[in-house]
């Protein structure tokens, strides 16, 4: 007798998941989207690190830091390709330089956190810094490439890419142009391809009230943890308030958008250095957490392809699928290192088969298939309405009337003959 | 002055290597809209290619050939292999998603191009490859007055240029050439007119392939040096002439690859060579503020 009310919750709880395996992928996206599944998901995340610690405690596995490093490379991951699905997923715009934005923020950082010009900036200077430059930049390549259709952004910020790349590297010295050199023979902006060393952490507390002391490692799980809570929360109200309506208007069809009166070219603009920003902020929480920025892999093109695989795999424009795949793309790696010098060719292979094959991606909700061509779609509009016309009884003449009247539809007479 | 004319014929030179893969890039663009990210990097293999060859002729007793027969067996290979590469490209990464949004081809084309990058990382070399040019063609340099340039440059130029010919015959005087121009204007319409579609994209892509093919070819000839990581600034700034010239457009490709060679030459010997490649898409991004359709190019009123 007791076991019965078990029983009923066990067939409601199957039937609960069952209902969710069917709903698809929109329903599953729609599902893992809600604060019930969210807040858990965040919450058991941010106690991981306590998991493993005990594990560590009373067995003789070690290796509690090593997998919260790989942790936070996941969370880091994963506020990039949210940052990207930003960009990419909701707004549809090809954004090839998005890792520059992610090298300028931790160089941007890091410049004025170390001894590179001697700068030390509290953490909400810093930060204030970090989203003025990285904006700065943003809107440099923005406005002029948002203006044009996708192809040229995607050059353009692939250029651009490459462009702060050389700079970076270039600029250990002063700068030299036709025979005048700006600034002093010891100007070291960037470190070149050393990059730029001994930055400071983060100017916050080592001991936290209520928890105790946090370790370096387990307190930049933590930040990149809550800015990845952060960006998908301010995602998710984007994503159904009217600027977010308005991106994917203009990804679904840019002509209608604008002709519902949508300024495509602002929300473009917004969308692209909201983006970029983030990504800024995440490049900032980097170099604070390894102490460093490097030319390589914070500019490198690969890094950019990487993180898209991670959006595509998810599916484009969904949150749950960007963690889901900055998940996924981030530990094998790390397992796997024996496999490490062939990663880029498994990669780019995935991503090809992916876009063939599934170009929505795990969970999403983005059609980039091939869309009807305008002839089948008459067909079925009128396949149809042959159907509805003939399960209707035939329109009396007053009807037929009255609807000529209150809509100023033409009704076709049946028994009209020529 | 000599200075001057010295960066002149140097841009020329590095220009008409941009020319002949903006060429690939404006042909598929022309006829399928689609920005072919991995023709820079197509362009890198045929140049690997040369290099195997050369490297199994030149210095084998056993198999003794002539310079001459070597640099054509070069052509050959490269051209063949990357033309075939080129439609294999097509065929298997870009043919499933011709209807598909704007969005899915770009994708998958940054894949192939980070495909064959990393095959060619992993399977060939990570090193620099050397090509042993100076066993194939004869490291002469040219005089004319003041004004010096290697024969290779010269050979460069003047091979590009006559492809460059050959090419706008073939687009502009014959049946193929029609259907090619037909396609790119309308691929429906040409469909109805009894036009094979598949058979001219292919061949497009052969065509284009073929010339970046060459490209590797000569860039290997002349430098003599050639990585896995070549073909991806070259192939941007390529596709930043075609831009300039007016994508599309063949001529067009033409003069932006000469155009862009000289800026860059001059830029990097007046202004500054850290700074090269920056002007070189400072001048893409004033092209597209100030004429976006490019300098020969058709307004791009519906295709904002």
């Amino acid at each position: 007798m007791i076991t019965q009310p078990a029983a009923i919750d066990d067939a409601g709880s199957g039937h609960r998941l069952r209902r969710f395996w069917e709903s698809g992928p929109a329903g599953w996206n729609r599902t893992l989207t809600t604060p019930q599944v969210l807040i858990p998901f965040f919450l058991a995340a941010a106690v991981v690190p306590y998991a493993l610690q005990y594990v560590e405690d009373n067995s003789s596995w070690i290796g509690a830091q090593y997998w919260t490093l790989i942790l936070t490379t996941c969370a880091m991951y994963a506020c990039l390709a949210v940052a990207l699905n930003l960009v990419v997923g909701y707004a549809g715009l090809l954004n090839l330089g998005f890792i520059a934005f992610f090298g300028i923020g931790s160089y941007a950082y890091a410049l004025v956190a170390s001894d590179q010009i001697h700068q030390h900036y509290p953490l909400w200077g810093a930060l204030l810094v970090v989203i003025i430059i990285t904006l700065a930049f943003a809107l440099l390549v923005g406005v002029p490439a948002l203006r044009l259709r996708g192809d040229y952004l995607a050059i353009v910020t692939l250029g651009f890419g490459l462009i702060m790349r050389d700079l970076i590297l270039d600029l250990d010295r002063p700068p030299v142009l036709a025979g005048h050199q700006f600034g002093p023979d010891t100007l070291n902006l960037t470190g070149g391809t050393n990059g730029i060393h001994q930055v400071a952490p983060f100017d916050l507390p080592t001991t936290v009230p209520l928890i105790g002391f946090v370790p370096h490692y387990r307190m930049y799980y933590w930040i990149f943890l809550g800015f990845l809570a952060l960006s998908v929360y301010c995602m998710l109200r984007w994503r159904h308030s009217r600027t977010g309506r308005a991106w994917v208007a203009i990804r679904d069809d840019e002509l209608a958008a604008r002709t519902m009166g949508v300024n495509t070219f602002k929300y473009r603009l917004l969308a692209f250095s909201m983006s970029a920003v983030m990504a800024g902020i995440v490049g900032m929480i980097n170099a604070a957490q390894i102490f460093n920025a490097f030319p390589s892999p914070n500019f490198d093109v690969q890094t950019t392809v990487v993180v898209f695989i991670m959006v595509i795999l998810g599916g484009l424009g969904s949150i749950p699928g960007a963690i889901l795949g900055a998940v996924a793309f981030t530990v094998p790696p790390f397992l796997l290192q024996q496999f490490v010098f062939i990663k880029y060719l498994i990669i780019s292979i995935i991503l090809i088969l992916i876009m063939i094959y599934r170009p929505e991606g795990l969970l999403g909700t983005v059609s980039i298939r091939p869309r009807p061509v305008m002839g089948g779609t008459l067909e079925l509009i009128t396949a149809e309405s042959a159907v509805e016309a003939s399960e209707l009884p035939p329109v009396t003449d007053t009807e037929a009337a009255d609807l000529e009247e209150t809509a100023g539809a033409i009704v076709e007479d049946p028994e009209w003959k020529p | 002055m000599g200075i001057f004319l010295q960066q002149l014929v140097n841009g020329l030179e590095l220009g008409s290597l941009y020319a002949l893969i903006a060429l690939g890039y404006t042909l598929i663009y022309g006829i399928l809209e689609l920005l072919n990210f991995a023709h820079g990097d197509v362009f890198m293999v045929g140049a690997f290619l040369a290099a195997g060859v050369a490297a199994l002729l030149v210095h084998n007793e056993v198999a003794a050939v002539p310079a001459g027969i070597a640099v054509g067996l070069m052509l050959l290979v490269a051209m063949g292999g990357a033309g075939l590469l080129g439609v294999g490209i097509e065929r298997v990464a870009y043919r499933p998603l011709r209807n598909a949004s704007r969005l899915a081809p770009l994708i998958t084309a940054i894949g192939v191009s980070l495909l064959l990058e990393s095959a060619v990382q992993v399977g060939v070399s990570p090193a620099p490859v050397l090509v042993p040019s100076n066993a194939l063609v004869p490291q002469a340099t040219i005089h004319l007055g003041s004004i010096e340039s290697p024969l290779t440059g010269v050979l460069l130029f003047a091979a590009s240029l006559a492809l460059m010919i050959g090419l706008d015959v073939f687009v502009f005087r014959t049946r193929f050439g029609s259907a090619m121009r037909a396609t790119a204007q309308d691929r429906e319409a040409a469909t109805f007119m009894g036009i094979d579609v598949d058979r001219v994209i292919m061949v497009t892509f052969f065509v284009a392939s073929a010339l970046a093919g060459l490209g590797g070819v000569l860039f290997g000839l002349r430098y003599a040096s050639i990585d896995f990581f070549m073909g991806y600034l070259l192939g941007i700034k390529a596709f930043t002439a075609a831009v300039i010239g007016g994508i599309g457009n063949i001529r067009g490709a033409m003069v932006g690859g000469l155009l862009l060679g000289v800026l860059e030459s001059l830029s990097g010997g007046f202004i500054s060579t850290q700074f090269q490649d920056t002007f070189v898409f400072l001048a893409l991004i004033l092209v597209l503020l100030v004429r976006p359709q490019g300098l020969f190019g058709q307004p791009l009123a519906d295709r904002a």
